[in-house]
């Protein structure tokens, strides 16, 4: 099932006065696809997943299944959420706590009066794709939170809704279960090839599980792409930040010109642009650019060629796996995510300025 | 433009309201407000109903037996309210003591407030009954009086009877109203009193009882409101008197009712319930209510 | 004395004083009604015990006692589920839907449990006489529905309100309309709550007196209350034995339901009195 936005806005009336929590929302997810929201909490992702549902009614704007409106306030038009046909797994996962599991998956088609036959054999089907069979006639007490999860997950795939709804299901569980869930789930959309709208706000999430992220923040969509769009090519820095196992280094840096070829002065350091980061830095069309460069593409070398920047190391976090650390040069302090060993505070250390894979900003995007 | 489809909504909305309404409307408002306008008539069976304005309140003005229900119904709620408010108090710490025995007492501390009013009432009638009732036992046998007292035979001891009475009967329900306030208190400023070197009776005093405060002024206005309008005790135990003494201003009007003057008896009631309705609006300024609900 | 024991002693002092204060009266009511003579207590009386009066009350037709049971356990009944049936939707609308004037209402049905029963009744004795219904069932079910419907409300919405909304909202998603949702959802998770609200209903109803005694005036549909206040005996004495036997045998209906929902009925009282 094709989704669409069209520039969907939505004011909530508070003491405060009007607080519009989404404004001018364009997005088109496509039949099968997972489509995730991405963005820190009050952005607005979980208020355009209840415009999705039915929920919540748009303010202004448009909202198409398979091309047919089923909200659009101009047009007087508003299907309620039992019509859209729906499904939710809401991040408290919202089971009903006086049916067994049985009950639960089965309550949607109980609703929509399907046969009893007919509510065994599906809800047989839908609990053992979520391996919890054996758990029938369990009570959502006695459950843990993952058994819960499936639980809610198993009652919204059931009735073969055409748009899965997903509020931050991750976000409940601990961090071991997390990583095998999201494969798990990543795997179960496949195979049931539902159109569905994913909610969380963190990134490593909205990386692996994919097929095109939606960054939004205060309300805005700001990009719309595949994750490696995203994370190659961020149209603003706060995606460059957001997005990426560290915060993106955002720099200040000189545009000027030699011998008809563009350079970037940062730090003290001449850097020279290549034809198609020298086209990016003339679409910025300023004489300063914020130099977006991501940690674990610095590298600390002992003798590096240029471009580089020498500092002094500032701190050295150990992660496990790699180090965080932070370097004090003269055009900042910038932080490298390494493999390597980690260099001592007090060092002075060399750094490989990665300008291929940088990123450009106007200089007024950084806040 | 979309108030089309939203109104249906709010219709549907209202319609789960409705029925309350409508109830309400009919039983309620509708006998209150008909009782306004009987107090502005001159109402007595067997005469022709006639509009006297407010004659009815300028009889009541120089009616001493009006004005005696008057001040026995002021003065009873005088007494009784702070009675039962620390009382119920006593009882609320009581209960709140975390035993075995809490659901068991609990239990025991409900029923006064569970029997009905008039069948109590009958049962103190019979505890100060003269020749053998409980109260006349216990005086006796103490050693309080030499003889028999006569408790509702005169107007002081028919007075202290019915606060006794009412007491029993409503302090339970101060008693839980309390005891859901004293739950509330966080156990760590207890112990913080206690790190600070706080007896507990400074404990009672600098923790408890502030902190206690936005519930004891909702009992306190609930139970005045209460004590306002008493009948059943009254009528029941006292009828009343002796000698129109303990007549209550609910007690006052009904006499009236059912000796077919309907005017002058609405007027009596009209002047119950403003007093009732201007201390109700105090109690839900105080009570701060329904936020946390709607 | 170390305080810990200080405090125990208190405790179990002003715990024993407290129980007898509630429970001697109802004691010495089924003392009495037990006993032979009224003048149990006094030195040098010669008292049997002896089932015979509650034998007389019950037996005695011109009493008309075991009716008086019935149309108050009747009545009461009535009103406790008329009042959850017509409360729970209303407690519903006013929690979850967003209606513009539910404050107003609260506020309304608020003000209508402070009303002194004194000044409605005349005007509800003379709707009543119109209406054909003095001394009917319907004369005292419908005013009672109404007269415990303020707190029927209040405690429905507070139990409705801490029922997540996520669950109405999952509700909603599977198919149901807001009265289904109501129905298959809220009720059943809200029911302990719904059954202490009639529970308290039921208590309201079955103790209240003005109404009863104006709106009735014989066997048919007179409450116990009315007719243990009335209980004049029928030689001149008054019957105590008789009256207390009479009172025992008509407390025992909301002793038990106290006994039995002790708890659920402080709750119900603190949410409809004191909002958390």
């Amino acid at each position: 099932m094709m989704l669409t936005f069209h520039d969907i806005g939505k004011t909530f009336l508070s003491e405060r006065g009007e607080v519009p929590a989404v404004q001018g929302v364009d997005l088109a997810v496509r039949e099968g696809e997972l489509f995730v929201l991405l963005g820190p909490s009050g952005c607005g992702k979980s208020t355009v997943l209840s415009l999705a549902a039915g929920l919540l009614k748009p303010s202004s704007g448009e909202i198409r299944f398979d091309g047919e409106l089923v909200a659009a306030p101009r047009k007087k038009v508003f299907v309620s959420p039992r019509e859209r046909n729906v499904a939710m797994v809401f991040q408290s996962y919202a089971l009903y706590p006086h049916l067994d599991v049985f009950g639960n998956i089965a309550f949607p088609l109980r609703v929509a009066k399907v046969k009893e036959e007919s509510i065994t054999a599906e809800v047989a089907r839908a609990a053992s794709m979520l391996g919890i069979g054996d758990l029938l006639r369990a009570r959502p007490g006695e459950l843990s939170g993952g058994q819960r999860q499936r639980v809610a997950i198993a009652r919204a795939i059931v009735r073969k809704p055409r748009l899965f709804l997903l509020d931050e299901p991750l976000s409940n569980l601990d961090a071991a279960l997390r990583a095998a869930t999201r494969a798990e789930l990543k795997r179960l959309q496949r195979e049931l090839a539902v159109t569905t709208l994913y909610v969380t706000h963190d990134q490593t999430e909205a990386m692996t599980l994919g097929d095109r992220v939606a960054l939004m923040r205060n309300g805005r969509v700001l990009q719309v792409g595949t994750p490696r769009e995203l994370y190659e090519t961020p149209r603003t820095p706060f995606a460059g930040s957001f997005i990426g196992p560290a915060p993106m280094n955002l720099l200040d840096a000189v545009v000027f010109e030699e011998k008809g070829r563009l350079y970037l002065r940062m730090g003290g350091e001449k850097i020279a642009l290549s034809p198609g980061k020298a086209d990016e830095v003339r679409r910025i069309a300023t004489g300063r650019v914020l130099l977006g460069l991501r940690p674990e593409h610095v590298r600390i070398s002992g003798d590096p060629g240029p471009p580089a920047l020498r500092g002094i190391v500032v701190s050295a976090e150990n992660l496990g796996r790699e180090r965080l650390v932070s370097v004090e040069t003269a055009g900042g302090i910038l932080t490298v995510l390494t493999d390597a060993e980690a260099p001592n505070a007090g060092d002075v250390v060399g750094l490989v300025i990665p300008i291929e894979t940088a990123s450009v900003f106007h200089p007024e995007d950084g806040e | 433009m979309r108030k089309d489809h939203d109104l249906r909504e709010l219709l549907k909305g209202y319609a789960f309201l409705a029925p309350v309404c409508a109830l309400l409307l009919a039983f309620v408002f509708l006998p209150v407000a008909g009782t306004l306008l009987d107090s502005l008539h001159r109402d007595v069976t067997f005469l022709p109903r006639r509009f006297i304005g407010l004659g009815n309140y300028r009889s009541l003005g120089s009616d001493p037996g009006f004005w005696q229900s008057l001040r026995f119904t002021g003065l009873f709620t005088l007494v009784s309210v702070p009675l039962e408010l620390a009382l119920g108090l006593a009882f609320a710490l009581l209960l709140e003591h975390p035993t075995s025995a809490r659901g068991f007492l609990r239990a025991g501390v409900l029923l006064p407030w569970a029997i009905p009013a008039a069948v109590s009432g009958r049962v103190f009638e019979l505890i100060y009954n003269v020749q053998y009732g409980l109260a006349n036992a216990l005086a006796t046998g103490i050693g309080l009086s030499e003889g028999p007292v006569h408790w509702l035979g005169t107007s002081a001891g028919a007075f202290l009877a019915l606060v006794a009475a009412d007491a029993w009967k409503t302090t339970p329900f101060v008693a839980i109203l309390l005891l859901a306030g004293l739950s509330a208190i966080p156990e760590d400023l207890y112990r913080q009193a206690e790190v600070d070197r706080a007896g507990p009776l400074q404990r009672f005093f600098r923790v408890t009882l502030p902190l206690l405060r936005p519930v004891l002024v909702v009992a306190l206005l609930f139970r005045t409101i209460d004590s306002l309008r008493v009948f059943d005790l009254v009528f029941v135990l006292t009828g009343g008197g002796p000698g129109g003494s303990t007549t209550s201003l609910s007690l006052y009007g009904y006499r009236f009712f059912v000796g077919g003057d309907f005017g002058y008896g609405s007027a009596v009631s009209v002047v119950l319930f403003l007093l009732a309705f201007i201390l109700s609006l105090l109690y839900l300024r105080a009570s701060r209510f329904g936020r946390e609900i709607a | 004395m170390s305080e810990e024991r200080r405090i125990r002693v208190l405790y179990t002092v002003g715990a024993a004083a407290m129980s007898a204060f509630c429970l001697l009266p109802v004691a010495y009511m089924v003392l009495v009604a037990a006993s032979s003579r009224p003048d149990v207590l006094s030195a040098g009386a010669e008292v049997r015990l002896t089932a015979g009066h509650f034998l007389e009350v019950l037996g005695t037709g011109s009493l008309h006692f075991p009716e008086y049971v019935v149309n108050s356990i009747v009545v009461s009944g009535l009103s406790a589920i008329l009042a959850v049936a017509l409360g729970a939707p209303a407690a519903y609308a006013v929690t979850r839907l967003e209606l513009p004037g539910r404050m107003s209402f609260l506020f309304l049905v608020l003000a209508v449990s402070m009303f002194p029963p004194v000044s409605l009744v005349s005007y509800l004795f003379r709707m009543m006489s119109a209406l054909g219904w003095i001394n009917t069932y319907a004369a005292l079910v419908l005013p009672y529905t109404a007269w415990v419907l303020p707190l029927s409300l209040w405690i429905l919405a507070s139990h409705f309100s801490r029922i997540p909304r996520d669950l109405d909202r999952a509700a909603l998603l599977d198919g149901c309309g807001r009265l289904a949702a109501l129905r298959k959802v809220m009720v059943p998770v809200a029911a302990p709550g719904i059954l202490s609200t009639a529970i308290l209903a039921f208590i309201f109803a079955f103790n209240e007196f003005l109404f009863a005694l104006i709106l009735t005036t014989g066997r048919n549909a007179r409450t116990i209350p009315v007719g243990i206040a009335l209980f004049e005996g029928l030689h001149g004495e008054i019957p105590w034995g008789m009256i207390m036997a009479a009172a025992t045998l008509a407390v025992v209906p909301v002793i038990l339901l106290v006994l039995a929902f002790q708890r659920g009925i402080v709750t119900g009282l603190t949410r409809g009195a004191v909002k958390e």
